[in-house]
């Protein structure tokens, strides 16, 4: 009884970094004589084991799923067995696409304790505590678990840092229970790409945000952009509305801005799903006209003001 | 047929919001209430689907909340919503979202649609975890994130697409009865006029208790819920290092950070 | 037989009693046709939806017939037009009237009371003066020629801006042909009636009593002797005089028969729609009844009988054409256009003797006839349109009535229909917290009244604009320190205020507006003030104009009329003169709609500025681009905005230093405009209250 339980997440045959993360996450929590184990869900694990021999882990369980991909009924059955067989008092996932599909059916079939986009975790006089935004990430809201004996936390990503050293690891195996699964992957689609930039790869960025108000001023960005030797993105709503490429969107469900070492923000609030984007970002200047903005709390230098009026000066020093 | 599209009422702050004297939540009258950003995405596409069927299809909404959530489903009777349903009892005060999916679940076996839509998650606390939480009462088949459905009334099974990190989309084909909860973007939801959302008003609301779908106080609230709100708190304020001055002033200093990023200056 | 007195017009001699009888078979068909047709526009218009006019019947008939006798609103804006068609009109009203005459004793008072006064002094001044009446027929009408031959004026091209070449009602070349038809119709009416007299002259010139009297045509007596001199002999002019006088009768009566049929029916609609007249036709929107189910204008038949009558009575002179804004600046719209389109549509769907399935009524559309939103959306409800119309037809509730419908079924830019959301909920455009409204006033060195809590002399409507944006809330500031200064007991409404709604309605969401409306005359009612002043022509207009319909009666000033009320009672003085070249934009809200054209021309003078007026300027002022909503929705990539368009003209006065404006708007779309079109440098664009500001402070060094 007791321990911590991470599972690991992968994606077409690659370990995603967040699960790094949630072994130091898991850290943090470790009570007297707690054992963290790291679970891998997919149709090969042993291929993906080497990676999650970090320092921290004591055991690697690999699960071997029918399917080769994500799969909500497969996934729920072999975690709520897994917590069956282990009754870990903490049992730590991603708080992720893949999360969203199985882990809250999960907990309220279980009756795990449970919260989802959690950044924080800590025991407060070994009461486990986790600490999530909320109203738009404009509060902290701290939530705690009162009675329940497993609990299940979904962590954000980019919170915590990967283990930097190896470590040594048992590896076991788990049989996950066969289930009759009533949705059914198929293939993988790469969002339509109407021109070939590669955020990810680009180093100087400037992004517009719902700020921008109309197509019309997307323009004078992309000139900018242009000049300043800037690559031009966008936040989701912006890409939504079809005024950028979807393949120029920061963010979560976009790209993350992974080799960029300058980061201009112009009329982006800040959603916590863009800073997942970006946040990494060494350099960050966020131009808004709402100094509440949160793209304000990430950012290295703030200018609160008229983005079109900033844009058409900057402009001028070019 | 039937869909059944679950929405909320959300709250944004206004400005200069404070938090209640218990702590745990915001002062009330800083709360601006609105209908759920990603729920009308949902109600939209539940409304195509409807108006894309030979035969015909009852659009169900339903929300949990008090009286004021009414304005919500008045919306939603506004954009196309055949009918619309609020559950209220003093003792859903403090559910989570694991509580709230108990309810709704419960509205469903009432209801028994072919679908039940809900939103990926609300713009107030983001949980993103009532719609598949339904799910998981139900025991029906789920799908998180569908930014694109092919979905016939009627039909056995619904083809999906979920949209993953980094904008990459899934594939699914799902049996239904099905939860599925719909990402923002999907579709361009309709615009009701005040004139249509006021002749909603006209429209009754059928308001339930927990007794009328069958669910006992001590599952819902905080005794029905998986977590619990220990205290809520603004944080410090970012840490940004404002640049002051007039627009060219900031604009010049912006453009010397550039140069020198650059390695020009 | 000699004697003057016997002198009288030769009517019917020599001609046989079968031929007479066969002229009046086909006097009678003519009228016949004409009451036909009389009957089917009325019919038309009746199948219009209802609407009740207010005001004294008699003010309609005097104003009417007093814009129709001085052709005041024809002569505006185009002299040349307005004098040409003043001479067809009189000249064709006064051989009309002759005419008629001659059927008056012949057919009705010599054959029943034996009364004839057709003879005598009386005849010869009547030859006289229908003699002149043909020479400004046929004067006026050669000068219309002139202008569609050789002058080609712009406006007069019937290419439109909402179809494009290729289209099958691109261009219209029927309307060129119709125009030209009538043109020549009533020119070889009014010459062949000239050759008709010259050739009876000649065929009696034997008769001394018609020989004699001959220079009492003068026209048709010079035309007789140069017909004499090139050797036209008594008796062939007999022969052509007969033939003639067929043919210049029968297009006489077919000019009868054809006028319910084409545009020569504007001598009646024009007048009509001149008499259904509402003066405040742009200013006040009409409320959409309770009775109606659905909003706005989707078939032809929801328009109202009067703006049936209206699409009627337009005579494509162009002049709403030249005056759009939209339509300078190459949006696809051009009133002219909707009203026509319109009118085909009515006419094809509505003279017909079944009234058409309702599904063959729909307005809006692609197809010919029909009106696209891209063309409803360009409109600014600017009034230019309405203003300039000689023939009172009212474009805006048209327009504003077909968007009603678009909004309804929700077609329309996703960025206006964000804001309206947005205003919705938070009643403001700017998405800003309700509890902001008044956040402005927090900088000032005194406190403003709360107008709720306490009694106030002056209670001043911020609106939008004023209140939140950044640009626009420090001369907000000015005129609070204006006030405070001038010793104005005065407050605001704080967070009581919600958007006016002024654009809202003109955008189309009326349900929207009733929601602002009612929200703000409850406050205003909550409220103790004796009038209401604001710096916003948009909230100034629909508080004054559309408020009375929902119960709000406020006395309400523009701030140019307080301010000059200041400076005349003392409570304002000058403590150093400007001595700037200036030029003035009048706001539409302000100048056409409310006519505040002199306040701040008054204010200017005052202040000492020498004022440059641009050529556009007063009831012909040039929209900035933002009304009607236009400010909710994104102009086209590429190109000239409104804005820019009027920027261009000011630079063109020399040594221009201020551009002045009164509306919030005005300054943000002007400012912006000054920049877009590289003026900046050249001149400022400054809201009168900071010229006033800097002429009534002991503080401010020149700028």
């Amino acid at each position: 009884m007791g321990g911590i339980l991470v599972i690991a997440e992968q994606r077409r045959g690659e370990l995603r970094p967040v699960s790094l993360e949630l072994i130091t996450a898991a850290q943090g929590l470790r009570a007297a004589g707690d054992a963290v184990a790291v679970a891998l869900l997919a149709a090969d694990p042993a291929r993906l084991v080497d990676p999650l021999k970090v320092a921290g882990v004591d055991e690697i369980i690999t699960v071997q799923t029918a399917a080769a991909e994500f799969d909500p009924d497969a996934f729920e059955a072999a975690v709520g067995a897994l917590i069956s067989a282990r009754s870990p008092s903490v049992v730590l996932i991603a708080h992720s696409i893949d999360s969203f599909g199985y882990a809250a059916a999960l907990a309220a079939r279980q009756g795990f304790g449970f919260a989802t986009d959690v950044f924080k975790v800590e025991r407060i006089e070994g009461e486990l505590v986790a600490t999530r935004g909320g109203y738009g990430q404009k509060v902290c809201v701290e939530v705690d678990f009162p009675g329940r004996s497993t609990v299940l936390l979904a962590v954000r990503a980019t919170m915590f840092k990967a283990p930097d050293r190896a470590g040594s690891p048992a590896v076991t195996s788990f049989a996950a229970p066969s289930v009759v699964s009533r949705a059914e992957g198929g293939d993988f689609i790469e969002a339509s790409a109407a021109d070939d930039v590669d955020m990810t790869a680009a180093e100087f960025i400037l992004t517009i945000g719902r700020g921008v108000g109309e197509e019309a001023k997307i323009a004078q960005f992309r000139e900018l952009a242009d000049v300043i030797g800037a690559t031009l993105g966008c936040s989701r709503p912006i890409a939504d509305a079809g005024w950028l490429p979807k393949s120029r969107q920061v963010g979560q469900s976009g790209k993350t801005a992974s080799a960029c070492r300058l980061y201009i923000a112009m009329g982006v609030s800040g959603a916590i799903q863009h800073l997942a984007g970006m946040k990494h970002v060494s350099t960050i200047i966020a131009v808004n006209s709402d100094a509440g903005a949160s793209i304000f709390g990430v950012a290295k230098y703030g200018i609160v003001g008229d983005i079109f009026e900033i844009a058409e000066e900057l402009r001028r020093h070019f | 047929m039937k869909i059944l599209v679950a929405v909320k009422q959300v709250a944004a702050l206004d400005e200069d919001f404070v938090i209640g004297a218990d702590g745990r939540d915001v002062d009330a009258e800083f709360l601006i209430r609105d209908l759920n950003e990603w729920d009308d995405f949902s109600l939209e596409e539940a409304v195509r689907i409807k108006e894309a069927a030979a035969d015909p299809v009852e659009v169900v909404v339903v929300s949990i909340g008090p009286e004021e959530a009414d304005e919500v489903l008045r919306k939603c009777l506004a954009k196309g919503a055949d009918r619309a349903v609020r559950i209220w009892d003093e003792a859903v005060a403090g559910s989570d979202p694991i509580a709230i999916a108990r309810i709704l679940a419960a509205v469903a076996r009432q209801e028994a649609p072919d679908m039940l839509l809900a939103g990926v998650q609300s713009s107030d606390h983001g949980f993103a975890s009532t719609g598949i939480a339904t799910a998981g009462f139900l025991g029906w088949p789920h799908g998180a994130v569908v930014a694109s459905l092919a979905y016939t009334s009627g039909e056995k099974s619904a083809v999906f697409r979920r949209e993953l990190e980094g904008g990459l989309l899934h594939q699914v084909t799902i049996q239904c009865p099905a939860v599925l909860t719909i990402q923002a973007g999907i579709n361009t939801p309709r615009y009701a006029s005040l004139r249509s959302i006021k002749q909603a008003a006209a429209k009754p609301i059928d308001v339930r208790n927990l007794a009328d779908v069958g669910i006992s106080a001590h599952e819902v609230g905080e005794q029905g819920s998986l977590s619990h709100v220990r205290r809520m708190y603004i944080p410090d304020k970012g840490h940004a290092q404002l640049i002051e001055g007039s627009a060219a002033e900031q604009a010049k200093r912006l453009a010397g950070i550039i140069r020198a990023f650059k390695g020009e200056a | 037989m000699s004697h003057i007195d016997a002198v009288t017009r030769i009517l019917f001699e020599e001609f046989a009693t079968a031929e007479i009888r066969f002229f009046y078979v086909i006097g009678y068909a003519a009228i016949a046709v004409f009451f036909y047709g009389v009957y089917v526009q009325v019919r038309k218009y009746r199948r219009g939806a209802a609407l009740r006019l207010d005001g004294s019947p008699w003010a309609r008939v005097l104003d009417m017939v007093g814009s129709v006798l001085s052709h005041r609103t024809i002569a505006r804006r185009d002299t040349g037009a307005g004098a040409a068609h003043r001479l067809i009109f009189y000249g064709f009203v006064l051989l009309f009237l002759g005419t008629s005459t001659i059927t008056l004793q012949y057919d009705i008072l010599d054959p029943l009371f034996g009364i004839r006064f057709w003879q005598g002094d009386f005849y010869l001044v009547f030859s006289l003066v229908l003699d002149m009446a043909g020479v400004m027929l046929i004067g006026g009408l050669l000068y219309m020629m002139a202008r569609r031959g050789w002058m080609k004026l712009p406006k007069l091209d019937y290419a439109r801006p909402d179809r494009v070449p290729g289209d099958p009602d691109f261009e219209r070349p029927q309307y060129r042909r119709e125009d030209w038809a009538f043109l020549w119709m009533l020119i070889i009416i009014g010459v062949t009636g000239y050759i008709l007299e010259a050739a009876r002259l000649v065929w009696l010139q034997d008769r001394p009593l018609v020989w004699q009297t001959r220079w009492w045509s003068p026209v048709g007596a010079e035309l007789a002797e140069a017909l004499r001199t090139a050797g036209l002999s008594a008796a062939t002019a007999g022969t052509l005089r007969h033939g003639l006088w067929w043919f210049h009768g029968l297009i006489a009566l077919a000019l009868i028969a054809l006028i319910p049929w084409t545009k020569v029916k504007h001598i009646f609609t024009a007048a009509a729609s001149l008499l259904v007249r509402d003066p405040l036709a742009a200013q006040r929107l009409p409320r959409i009844p309770e009775s109606q189910a659905e909003p706005g204008v989707a078939k032809i038949t929801d328009f109202t009988w009067k703006q049936l009558l209206n699409l009627d009575a337009c005579t494509k002179c162009g002049r709403c054409h030249e005056a759009c804004p939209a339509r300078a600046v190459g949006a696809p719209l051009s009133p002219r256009d909707v009203i026509l389109s319109l009118r085909e549509f009515a006419n094809a769907a509505l003279e017909k003797n079944v009234l058409p399935d309702a599904v063959e009524l729909g307005v809006h559309g692609k197809a010919p006839g029909q009106v696209t939103m891209e063309t409803l959306w360009s409109c600014r409800t600017c009034m230019a349109c309405v203003e300039i119309c000689p023939v009172a037809v009212e474009h805006i509730p048209i327009i504003v009535q077909m968007r009603r419908k678009l909004v309804e079924e929700g077609s329309m830019e996703p960025l206006l229909q964000k804001t309206l959301q947005t205003i919705h909920k938070t009643g403001n455009s700017f998405g800003e917290s309700r509890r902001k409204r008044g956040a402005w006033s927090k900088a000032l060195p005194f406190a403003v009244k709360d107008a709720r809590k306490e009694a106030v002399d002056v209670l001043w409507f911020v609106g939008d604009y004023a209140s939140f944006d950044p640009r626009n809330q420090s001369v907000t500031q000015i005129f609070a320190t204006l006030l405070h200064e001038a010793g104005v007991d005065f407050g605001i409404l704080f967070d009581g205020e919600s958007n006016a709604g002024n654009d809202v309605r003109r955008v189309g969401e009326e349900g929207l507006y009733e929601v602002l409306a009612e929200a703000n005359i409850s406050a205003l009612h909550q409220a103790k003030f004796n009038s209401v002043v604001t710096t916003d022509p948009h909230s100034f207009n629909t508080i004054r104009n559309e408020y009375p319909d929902f119960g709000g009666k406020f006395e309400i000033q523009h701030y140019t009329t307080l301010l000059r009320q200041l400076f005349d009672k003392g409570r304002l003085r000058m403590a150093r003169k400007l001595d700037y070249r200036v030029t003035f934009h009048d706001p539409c809200h302000l100048g056409r709609f409310n006519k505040g054209y002199e306040a701040p021309r008054e204010l200017l003078a005052l202040l000492g500025c020498e004022l440059v007026e641009m050529g556009r300027s007063r009831a012909n002022s040039f929209c900035c681009g933002a009304g009607g909503g236009r400010i909710w929705i994104p102009d086209p990539v590429g190109s000239e905005k409104p804005a820019q368009n009027r920027m261009r003209e000011a630079a063109a006065i020399d040594g221009l230093e201020v551009y002045v404006v009164s509306c919030p708007k005005d300054l943000t779309m002007f400012e912006d405009a000054l920049k877009t079109t590289g003026n900046e440098g050249k001149f400022v664009v400054k809201e009168l209250i900071e010229l006033v500001r800097e002429a009534v402070s002991h503080e401010l060094v020149p700028a």
